[in-house]
């Protein structure tokens, strides 16, 4: 019976294949205990690689390998992802704590010395009952980059109101500057700074999701919030601004050109965050730039930043290294390590004892950061799987935005029905 | 399989060596293709990001399918871009394979030039099209004063896939152009010379001698082209990311970013549904096929 037989032939050869599985699993016990610490930044990773070669050589017990490029999706899927992770915090991270998928850090010394405003951020987008399971590591405060000779040139103060930023951008427009450079090309640009910004500088972000998440499947024209209600204003003011002050070949210019066209003194305003200041000084390590937070009120009070947990650690539940990962991120986390950290990268520190930024290109930030006037971005507490940016996109390249943002209502609310 | 059973007949002797061939790619295959499918038509009825605690949630994942218009627009566009590909391909491909085919100087130099696409991969023709759609193209709009040329296509959301469309044919064309050819070879110049008798002009000769004689393989090609095209992934991703806006969003796109999202369940559930599409039409393809090769 040739039925038979090819279960007799598929027996053993499953067999192998266990086998083959199992002995991965185990490795020789008198071998360093291995650490995969996954990083999701790019930029930071020469600076890592470095701290790792210095731990590896003075612990001999134990060696952190880095990992920089696996899809930590499939990791958790499979049940095999890294044992420390040190990743720009978002809803997608934040699923993973809420589905229980990461252990409990509160009782690590460095739990008590993070920033109650700061831990806040991160149970802005979820959390698990009981459970401490990410610790924010690096701050990146994000608003407008501005050329500081192009506004001394046309004798321009940095604006702190609605009307005076429309002023400023008169007076360049009049003077045959481009006020803002935009690069629609790349949908995420647009989320970042424009919509961002705008969004966030008028409405109170962390609210208005909260708001919206009790809401779940209500949210629609009539309910009592709705990306069509509280986001019209700023969205609207956001398209007049891309309209009458951006260049004219916005939409086919991505972020690499706005770096360059930027740095080459294309435009007087730039619609970013801090990691855009290295690309930058590529092409104009000397250009002085600074930064302040987009007004869109006519009360300086106001006055908001866009911030986000561009690093935070976790250590997954599944992870059979705990306590070498622990040891690690305790290392991580000492003052002098993070503050060189944050020096380098331009972030904020997340701690009671960080030292203060002093770079001259983020100071603009500094005050607004201490008072606590800051908010996550708007775009980045929807659920990856609305295709928010690309909807900002067509907004911002001239699509109906009363359209787009009903579009994200409707999406939420099919979201909430099926999680 | 009783019938064969219950009537005696002399056994068949089978090389064993055969099962020695079957099993390895019978395991894989069903190691990585089949059993993760059933996996995930499983997670399709329940609300698992893929990992951690889940319930199940029964047919929510295919109700919330069928009234989300970003999915339907990904339908709608997928088959559209699908539809108008194969068309372009297969018209373009058969006048190239006549004309490779006829008496002509520099014939297999030029072959050669036609087949280049094929060895490079999508996402890097994608990425020099971008390059010549976003920067080199409008220039030349600019400098010619051609206005809807002077904005790259890409960016303007109603022309996006007609980008999509040109890249994806260029890319196309020479799997096509090769079996062309090899049909076009097989006819043979007999038939020819019995028309040019017959005092047949070429136009004549080539709607009523060559293209009933390939009709087979337009079959094929017009099919798994059509097939092909409805996974478009690399060049998409490469030349618009499915923008601008959603405009050129296809269904796998929509499949894996929702996946990355950590929307596991529901991209099963329409994974699971483009799956039902993409067999039936490859059934179709096998009634159709058949039906020709009878002819």
């Amino acid at each position: 019976m040739p039925r038979r037989r090819s279960a007799k032939i598929l027996a053993p050869l499953l067999g192998v294949l266990m086998l083959g599985t199992g002995l991965s699993a185990c490795s020789s016990a008198d071998a360093p205990e291995t650490v995969r610490f996954h990083l999701s930044k790019p930029e930071a990773i020469p600076y890592f690689r470095e701290l790792i070669k210095e731990y590896n050589a003075a612990n001999d017990d134990v060696e952190i390998v880095l990992d920089s490029s696996s899809n930590l999706q499939a990791g958790f899927l499979r049940g095999n992802p890294p044992d420390l992770g040190l990743l720009n915090y978002n809803m997608e991270m934040a699923r993973f704590m809420e589905r229980g998928a990461l252990s409990d850090l509160s009782d690590m010394p460095e739990a008590g010395r993070i920033l109650p405003e700061v831990q806040d951020l991160v149970t802005q987008y979820a959390s698990y009952p009981g459970r401490t399971s990410v610790l924010p590591y690096s701050v990146m405060a994000a608003s407008v980059i501005y050329n500081k000779q192009i506004f001394k040139e046309q004798g321009i103060e940095v604006p702190t109101t609605s009307a005076e930023l429309t002023a400023a951008c008169e007076k360049l427009k009049a003077a045959g500057i481009t006020p803002f450079y935009g690069t629609f090309k790349d949908p995420w640009t647009a989320a970042q700074g424009w919509f961002d910004y705008t969004v966030g500088g008028e409405v109170d972000v962390a609210d208005f999701y909260k708001a919206m998440n009790e809401l779940g499947t209500e949210v629609g024209p009539d309910s009592p919030a709705s990306f069509q209600k509280d986001f019209k204003e700023p969205v609207s003011r956001m398209k007049q601004l891309i309209d009458n002050y951006t260049n004219a070949d916005a939409a086919s210019k991505g972020y690499g050109d706005g770096n360059l066209a930027f740095a080459k003194g294309e435009s007087a305003m730039y619609l970013q965050g801090p990691w855009a200041f290295g690309e930058i000084a590529k092409t104009a390590p000397s250009l002085e730039l600074g930064t302040f937070p987009l007004p869109m009120t006519e009360n300086p009070e106001d006055l908001e930043v866009r911030v986000n947990i561009d690093l935070a650690a976790w250590i997954p539940e599944a992870s059979r290294h705990k306590d070498a990962a622990r040891k690690f991120l305790s290392y991580l986390f000492r003052q002098d390590v993070m503050d060189k950290y944050n020096a380098a990268q331009l972030g904020y520190g997340t701690t009671t004892d960080a030292a203060p930024a002093t770079d001259p290109r983020i100071t603009g930030m500094r005050d607004y950061f201490e008072a606590g006037d800051f908010y996550q971005g708007p775009s980045k507490a929807i659920p990856l799987t609305i295709p928010t940016e690309n909807y900002i996109q067509g907004i911002a390249l001239g699509g109906d935005a009363t359209q787009a943002l009903s579009t994200l209502d409707a999406d939420w609310a099919r979201l909430a029905l099926r999680r | 399989m009783t019938a064969t059973t219950l009537t005696p007949r002399p056994k068949r002797k089978v090389e064993k060596i055969y099962y020695a061939f079957l099993v390895p790619s019978l395991v894989l295959f069903t190691l990585s293709i089949t059993l993760p499918a059933i996996i995930g038509i499983f997670f399709s009825f329940t609300n698992s990001i893929g990992f951690g605690d889940w319930d199940f949630v029964g047919l929510i994942n295919y109700v919330a399918l069928f009234s989300d218009p970003a999915v339907l627009a990904s339908y709608l566009f997928t088959f559209g871009f699908a539809a108008v590909t194969v068309v372009l391909v297969n018209v373009l491909a058969f006048l190239l394979a006549v004309g490779l085919t006829a008496k002509i100087r520099l014939k297999t130099s030029l072959r050669a030039v036609f087949v280049i696409p094929m060895v490079i991969s999508g996402i890097i023709i994608a990425y020099v099209f971008n390059f010549l759609f976003s920067n080199s193209l409008p220039e030349l709009g600019q400098a010619a004063g051609v206005g809807w040329l002077s904005e790259s296509i890409l960016a303007n959301p109603e022309l996006a896939w007609i980008g999509v469309v040109l890249v994806t044919t260029w890319q196309a064309i020479p799997g096509t152009l090769l079996i062309y050819i090899a049909g076009l070879l097989a006819i043979p110049g007999d038939v020819y010379e019995a028309a040019d008798l017959d005092g047949a002009g070429k136009f004549a000769q080539l709607v009523r001698i060559t293209l009933p004689l390939v009709a087979g393989y337009i079959v094929i090609n017009v099919l798994l082209g059509f097939k092909n095209f409805l996974n478009a992934y690399d060049v998409i991703v490469g030349l618009t990311n499915g923008g601008p806006g959603t405009a050129t969003r296809s269904i796998p796109m929509t499949i894996v970013t929702g996946f990355t999202g950590g929307d596991y369940a529901y991209q099963m559930a329409n994974a699971a549904m483009f799956f039902i599409i993409v067999v039936a039409i490859s059934l179709l393809q096998l009634r159709i096929t058949r039906g020709r090769n009878a002819l």
